[in-house]
């Protein structure tokens, strides 16, 4: 043990030393913090933190500086990852002092294809169904069916979308889906839906057309538009929309219609199955 | 003055921290995703690493070397950068919101940053006086931001590249970071 070793142990103390009090320092006599930024950190907590961006703010932390500010936002533009989650919507609830039950409605996303159609032509190009799209209205006989290259599967943040390879048709698992909407802008088809997820049942089909178009028939187990549907529901759980030519099934009410199922000629009206 | 040119050109394009020293590799591909991730990033390290500099620069040869235990230099470092980047992220929290949102959330990425203490190792060795080191350091924040800013452009567009599903991700971004380092070497007869 010579002086040396002395040295080294006093000076590096002394550094460490110098460096914990500065810290103190700063933190002592630096102005308080903003009380807005303790709120969103707090508020941060409860988001889900993927990133995901549906609610139209590039982050979740800058969600949360929003809600900070004005917590209408959570109503006027929910999270609807949040909104999934009773437990921590009720949190953070609490933590606002807000009363959120009525706006817990858990939304589900849909696709409205069975994917049965046949093949028109073979596609090689590249894997998108947005640029598929562009080439006569997709390869498959069908010009409104989902052309399955997965375009909603890569946004999804949950990865609750697979593609069925043998149909080529995106599944919704409606088990992982958040209900975010990620997806719906991606379909070039917008065969892409968010409807609640009470909703017990879902059209599988999207030809809109009322005609035939040459060549371009509907699958075999697509819409024919012949209303047995509405017929069958008696207190009026299937409607039809005359814009687009298919039953609608109303998303206020979110009742089941296990009449018109059954009556389908096409059993093209899928349960949901939770 | 045409010796802190060089000094400033030197650590930017030929000595650059990433691409010729394989120093920040994990930022250089952790948040070379986006371009506005990458410039916040990259100013955040100009910061950290001008004032790691200097402050390692006066313990260096103020207090190690006096004592004679320079080679007591990697932890007094360490220990001095880590605080340096506490303070820093508490001073721009207290005090600019809107500068905390863009860098707060990098700073303590670059508290434990290799490209930092590899700066502060480069001044101290190469024996450069206080003005040189500020010079250097600089220098070095430029460069390291330019490859990122550059390589978070290019990860921008392989992201709708066609690219083979086994190279998707992180192994074509190091095959782009080859190339870009073979085109750096282009700048070595510089200075």
């Amino acid at each position: 043990m010579d002086s040396n070793a002395l040295i080294i142990i006093i000076s590096l103390t002394l550094v460490g030393l110098g460096c914990g009090i500065a810290i103190f320092l700063a933190n002592r006599f630096l102005p308080e913090e903003d009380k807005q930024l303790k709120k969103t950190e707090e508020i941060s907590k409860y988001l889900p933190g993927a990133n995901c961006g549906a609610c139209g703010q590039p982050g979740c932390f800058a969600y949360a500086g929003e809600v900070a500010k004005n917590s209408d936002i959570l109503k006027k533009s929910p999270c609807m990852q949040l909104m999934n989650d009773e437990k921590k919507l009720k949190e953070l609830s609490e933590y606002l002092g807000l009363d959120l039950s009525g706006s817990s409605t858990k939304k589900i996303a849909v696709v409205h294809c069975s994917g049965d159609s046949e093949i028109l032509f073979e596609y090689k190009g590249i894997n998108s169904c947005k640029s598929a799209s562009l080439l006569s209205a997709g390869y498959k006989k069908c010009p409104f069916g989902c052309l399955g290259f997965g375009d909603c599967a890569a946004v999804c943040p949950v990865n609750a979308i697979s593609i069925d390879q043998k149909k080529k048709v995106a599944v919704v698992d409606p088990k992982k889906c958040i209900g975010c909407g990620l997806c719906v802008n991606e379909c070039p088809f917008q065969l892409i839906e968010i409807i609640p997820a009470e909703m017990p049942q879902y059209l599988a089909c999207n030809y809109l057309s009322k005609k035939n178009i040459p060549n371009r028939e509907r699958c075999s187990i697509g819409c024919i538009h012949c209303r047995l549907c509405v017929k069958a529901s008696e207190k009026g759980e299937v409607t039809w929309d005359e814009q687009k030519d298919l039953p609608y099934f109303d998303p206020e009410k979110c009742v089941s219609a296990s009449a018109a199922i059954d009556k389908c000629p096409k059993k093209v009206i899928f349960p949901i199955n939770k | 003055m045409d010796n802190l040119f060089a000094i400033f050109i030197s650590m930017a394009l030929i000595n650059n921290l990433v691409l010729s020293k394989f120093l920040g590799l994990c930022p250089f591909f952790g948040v070379s995703k986006k371009l506005s991730n990458a410039i916040s990033m990259g100013l955040a390290v100009i910061m950290v690493m001008m004032a790691a500099s200097i402050v390692s620069w006066f313990l260096y040869f103020h207090l190690l070397i006096p004592f004679g235990i320079g080679y007591m230099s990697t932890v007094i470092f360490i220990l001095v950068i880590a605080s340096l980047v506490q303070i820093l992220e508490l001073t721009i929290r207290r005090t600019n919101v809107t500068l905390y949102n863009s860098l707060g959330i990098y700073l303590p990425l670059i508290t434990t940053n290799c490209a930092v203490l590899g700066i502060t190792f480069i001044n101290v060795r190469t024996g450069y006086n206080l003005i040189e080191t500020i010079v250097s350091a600089l220098g070095a924040g430029v460069g390291f931001t330019l490859v990122l800013a550059i390589m978070s452009g290019i990860r921008e567009r392989l992201e709708l590249a066609d690219i083979p599903e086994s190279f998707k991700g992180i192994p074509v971004a190091f095959l782009v970071a080859m190339m870009l380092g073979i085109c750096f070497i282009a700048f070595s007869g510089m200075v």
